[in-house]
């Protein structure tokens, strides 16, 4: 079957889910397309920028407590508050995400790191607008979307919507453009693309859409706390998509699936072994697997670091 | 006075963590288990140790020793094997060790914090300009700098310390040359992990032994060795100081942002100086 008939199928089965499986796995689903989103926006940078951040929590956080400050504080309904979760969490990739292109490699990856921590930190300590360690309760969708099926509709869509969003900006002219800059930045310097403007654009469209998945999340969670914001919520997209396979566009999707279906499966037979399973699996997927599951079944080999500085 | 202390053994953890990262190009985000274990193994050896004077200063001799031989197996069983591989990789790849030895340490050792009783004769306190400082920390203010006046002699008067500088320098260069670098690379990752442990198992106890440990320590080495430049010595000795004395001093002074000031310090450096204060750029 061609890729175009297999997704047909997956959307259809998604579909008629609410009619075959008990509340508990619709919320389950909801969490995985939350994840998928949130690795698929994640790997925009990693996969087709070659830049690694270990910081994608902040825009996540920053998604979450967007629109559920809105809703808890000023009583916005939350169609109105969900748009303001990848709006801040842009705004807040704007602003860092200047300083941060500006390195590259490990660098990167340590400033990154270091931005999230501060909005870690900030969320923490300010406890008359964020409650601190407490979080923000009882943030729950309307009525109308409260029950398990219709809140998993609306993930579908909204999901749905910002993939085929983010496919459209990974086929576009600026998506291979991004993909050269990935290659070997000096040569795309050469041929006049501007590749510090590019790696930008990449950083707050990514932070966006991982702030959109961090706004689902908190209406999905019905609260938010300052741990969206730390730093192991940081490797999750990074372990989803290194699970997935990062040279493949539906890669991180496929990835959110397995993971959440083990994290289940483990935590719900030895919770307190989950960390120890996902940290062997990474070591192993790292070790043996450099291309993630999806490039068992057959992905292109990709090179994960230009070969030439120059 | 304790800002000071805590500096000193800030600067055991992250001088082994850039220790770690000069030679074989490793940010070792498992730098801060390290340190967890070594507190741990203290925990556990005072407790086995028959109660005399000396168990005490045995098992600060044997907590460390335990831990380099946990690097030992680390490195020769995993890193080894992804060395050529992209960076970024490898920073992954012991993110998932952090998350194992959490487990591990937690089935070992139980969820409840441990303490570590100081040694009797270092139990009480002194009187220095007039404030009641505890005599434990005197200890890690006088052996903390002895360590580092050793690593100064290891590094710059011995063969293994001026091979650690070659290969910092030229890891190529040095292997055309005869000299066994996956060997060398063990050995450093082992003194690096006995470095996190020794401050591990120093700290013990000054602090409760419980399992965030390690994820505090990483984040405050992390920011010490990228202000003082990864795989600097010296550096790592000026910014322990610096963020020890801005972590005791801030949190009287401004409480609610000194974590945020750390890593706005961190941030900076980054953007000014990538490669750290007295650090070198990348080639």
């Amino acid at each position: 079957m061609r890729p175009a008939g297999w997704l047909g199928l997956v959307v259809l089965a998604l579909a008629v889910a609410p009619l075959a499986l008990p509340p508990f796995f619709l919320q389950l689903l909801t969490e995985i397309a939350i994840v998928g989103l949130f690795a698929t926006a994640f790997n925009l940078l990693m996969g087709f920028g070659g830049m690694v951040s270990f910081g994608h929590a902040a825009y996540f956080a920053l998604g979450a407590y967007a629109p559920a400050l809105l809703v808890k504080r000023a009583g916005v309904p939350l169609l109105l508050a969900l748009p303001a979760a990848p709006v801040v969490a842009g705004a807040g990739a704007l602003l860092f995400g200047f300083f941060i292109v500006r390195l590259s490699h490990t660098y990167f990856a340590m400033l990154s790191l270091a931005f999230a921590q501060i909005v870690f930190t900030v969320i923490f300590k300010w406890k008359a607008l964020t409650g601190g360690d407490d979080g923000l309760l009882d943030v729950w969708p309307p009525p109308l979307l409260k029950s398990p099926a219709a809140y998993y509709y609306f993930t579908l869509a909204v999901v749905g919507v910002s993939v085929l969003a983010l496919r459209a900006i990974v086929d576009s002219p600026f998506g291979y453009a991004l993909r050269s800059v990935r290659e070997n930045p000096r040569r795309a310097r050469f041929i006049g693309i501007d590749v510090r403007r590019h790696q930008l654009v990449a950083f707050v469209i990514s932070g966006a859409f991982s702030g959109l998945a961090g706004g689902l999340f908190a209406f999905y969670n019905g609260s938010v706390f300052p741990d969206f914001a730390y730093f192991t919520k940081s490797f999750e997209p990074l372990v989803v998509a290194l699970l997935g396979g990062v040279q493949s566009f539906f890669g991180p999707l496929a990835g959110a699936f397995g993971f959440k279906i083990l994290e289940w499966l483990v935590s719900r037979q030895w919770p307190v072994y989950w960390p120890l399973f996902l940290g062997t699996i990474v070591i192993v997927v790292i070790v043996l697997l450099p291309y993630g599951f999806v490039g068992l079944v057959g992905g292109r080999p990709w090179r994960t670091r230009p070969t030439t500085r120059g | 006075m304790s800002g000071l202390s805590v500096g000193m053994l800030l600067f055991l953890v992250s001088v082994g963590m850039s220790l770690i990262f000069g030679v074989t190009r490793i940010v070792n985000l498992a730098h801060g288990s390290f340190y967890m274990v070594g507190a741990y193994l203290m925990v556990t050896l005072v407790e086995v140790l028959p109660d005399r004077p000396w168990a005490f200063w045995l098992a600060l001799l044997l907590a460390p020793l335990g831990v380099a031989a946990l690097g030992g197996v680390i490195e020769i069983g995993l890193l080894r094997l992804i060395y050529r591989r992209d960076p970024l990789m490898q920073l992954i790849l012991t993110f998932g060790l952090i998350l194992v030895i959490g487990t591990l340490v937690l089935l070992a050792w139980g969820p409840d914090n441990k303490s570590v009783s100081r040694p009797e004769a270092l139990a009480g306190s002194v009187r220095v300009f007039g404030q009641p400082f505890p005599s434990y920390y005197l200890l890690v203010l006088g052996l903390a700098p002895l360590v580092a006046v050793a690593l100064w002699l290891v590094f710059y008067r011995t063969r293994f310390g001026m091979l650690i500088r070659a290969a910092t320098v030229d890891r190529e260069m040095l292997g055309a040359l005869g000299v066994n670098v996956s060997a060398l690379y063990t050995q450093v990752f082992m003194f690096g992990s006995w470095l996190a442990g020794f401050g591990g198992a120093l700290a013990a106890p000054t602090v409760a032994v419980a399992l965030g440990m390690d994820s505090d320590v990483l984040t405050t080495a992390f920011v010490v060795v990228v202000i003082g430049g990864l795989g600097s010595f010296a550096g790592s000795f000026i910014s322990a100081l610096l963020v020890g004395l801005l972590q005791s001093f801030g949190i009287l002074i401004f409480p609610a942002i000194s974590i945020v000031l750390l890593f706005a310090i961190m941030a900076v450096v980054l953007i000014v100086r990538p490669w750290g204060l007295l650090g070198r750029p990348e080639e």
